[in-house]
């Protein structure tokens, strides 16, 4: 194994190890009342936030809403984040996620959808283009590459897009039971590829 | 009973982890399949984390403004008490457990909410020109905020005049949205006029107007404080600035 690589168990999602302990030791601050420590956080947290959310709602002005919504209940909540069930990162990006999602499912009427389908066709191509820097990205890239095409759409649409699994079934003209498994199975490639430890 | 023949639950693993069950009933159903299932509960976790390097490719920077936003709304937001023993939850795929009881009561919500949705399309179709549209849009916002207030709550209730209110409501956002099914057409020459019933006094809240179907298009209403009740009583056309009749509705709003 490559002596440089630091992911080790229970570092999180892959990602360089000091880093995300760094975040798991600030979320502590903040639970202790640390503005200074939640400022940290925000600037750690606050681009794969604001990103993952905006592909979820799209509307940049509904995106800043969730996204505000999102900090202030990591904020609030920080008291309550356990360090055993999960990395920092995935505590915050959970809550966005969840966010996201609540606000597409509720608020977006039936022809904001109609119209978010033809925008989402090409997210695929979105993530593949999304080659920066950043080595994340890059492994992502990868690793989703390394998916079926059925994985990774059922993937894309499902996360980036916020379709339930029963939608990203309509929308690739697939089973329910078909959609299910590729979501999981995935998912699964993925965590190995991209060598995620918990 | 007969437990219904299903698909092997732990299928369902995947689509939890990046929440694409939208069947309130279904994604319950598994939750409590996980609480036994260490498996299970261990997959998810991998899988949320796996999902969160989804979300770095994904980054993008936040504008600079949100961050003052935040922040200053930061320093004088209160932070919840941590949970003492005892009060632990069971819980799954690194939620708080403060947010699984969140969302328990969000089912009662979501569905009160998808009606309400349905009118804010309909009011928004409806409006014909630029400032219209403008307005509406802004009121849209108002009450999206409203419904997606992080402590909204959900209650539909009977009225005596038939059809059913609905009422979703924030402390936090100091504001309640209202919309009516099935309920009748007033009487001639007269509206359903809303208040707020408070221990500080009774204010007038707007008016109710049903439409299609019974169907009210929302009215959100502002300036809710402790202890309110909604009312609805059938006044005057052009309504009255107190109630003068039975109220046809008084909903309670639990803190």
């Amino acid at each position: 194994m490559d002596p440089h690589d630091t992911r080790s168990a229970g570092s999180g999602p892959g990602l360089p190890e000091g880093k995300d302990r760094d975040l798991d030791g600030l979320l502590a601050l903040v639970a202790r009342g640390d503005e200074a420590a939640f400022a940290n956080v925000y600037d750690r947290l606050s681009g794969p936030v604001y990103g993952l959310i905006r592909r979820v709602v799209r509307d940049p002005a509904q995106t800043e809403e969730v996204a505000q919504e999102v900090m202030l209940e990591v904020w609030r909540a920080a008291t309550r984040f356990d360090p055993a069930k999960g990395s920092a990162a995935t505590w915050v990006l959970t809550i966005a996620h969840r966010r996201a999602v609540d606000r597409v499912r509720s608020a977006t009427a039936a022809a904001e959808r109609e119209k978010r389908t033809a925008e989402l066709v090409s997210a695929g191509d979105e993530v593949a283009d999304a080659v920066e820097a950043s080595l994340e990205r890059e492994r992502v890239r990868r690793c989703l590459a390394g998916l079926t095409e059925l994985q990774r759409e059922s993937i894309t649409l499902a996360y980036y897009g916020g379709y339930s699994y029963r939608e990203v079934a309509g929308l690739l003209g697939q089973t329910l039971g078909t959609i299910k498994t590729r979501i999981r199975d995935g998912l699964i490639r993925l965590r190995d590829c991209m060598g995620v430890t918990w | 009973m007969v437990r219904p023949l299903r698909a092997n639950p732990h299928a369902l693993t995947g689509a939890y982890a990046v929440d694409a069950i939208d069947d309130e009933t279904e994604r319950a159903r598994f939750e409590h399949h996980v609480r036994r299932c260490q498996d299970c509960a261990a997959e998810i976790r991998g899988m949320a984390e796996t999902a969160t390097l989804l979300a770095f490719s994904a980054a993008q920077p936040a504008p600079p403004a949100l961050r003052d936003r935040v922040l200053a709304a930061v320093s004088r937001t209160r932070q919840l008490p941590p949970l003492v023993e005892g009060q632990r939850q069971p819980e799954v795929r690194g939620a708080t457990p403060k947010q699984l009881l969140v969302w328990r009561p969000r089912l009662a919500w979501l569905v009160a909410a998808a009606s309400l949705i349905a009118v804010i399309a309909l009011t928004v179709t409806l409006v014909q020109t630029d400032a219209q549209f403008d307005r509406a849009r802004a009121l849209q916002a108002r009450i999206a905020a409203v419904l997606a207030a992080p402590d909204a709550r959900a209650i539909s209730q009977e009225t005596s005049a038939g059809g059913t209110a609905t009422v979703v409501y924030s402390r936090e956002r100091h504001a309640l949205v209202v919309t009516s099914a099935q309920l009748p057409p007033a009487p001639q020459g007269k509206v359903y006029e809303l208040w707020l019933l408070g221990p500080p006094r009774v204010r007038p809240a707007g008016f109710l107007r049903p439409a299609h179907n019974g169907r009210s298009a929302s009215v959100l209403v502002p300036g809710l404080v402790g202890g309110d009740q909604l009312g609805v009583t059938v006044e005057p056309a052009g309504g009255t600035p107190r109630p003068t009749t039975t109220p046809i509705l008084v909903m309670p709003l639990r803190a």
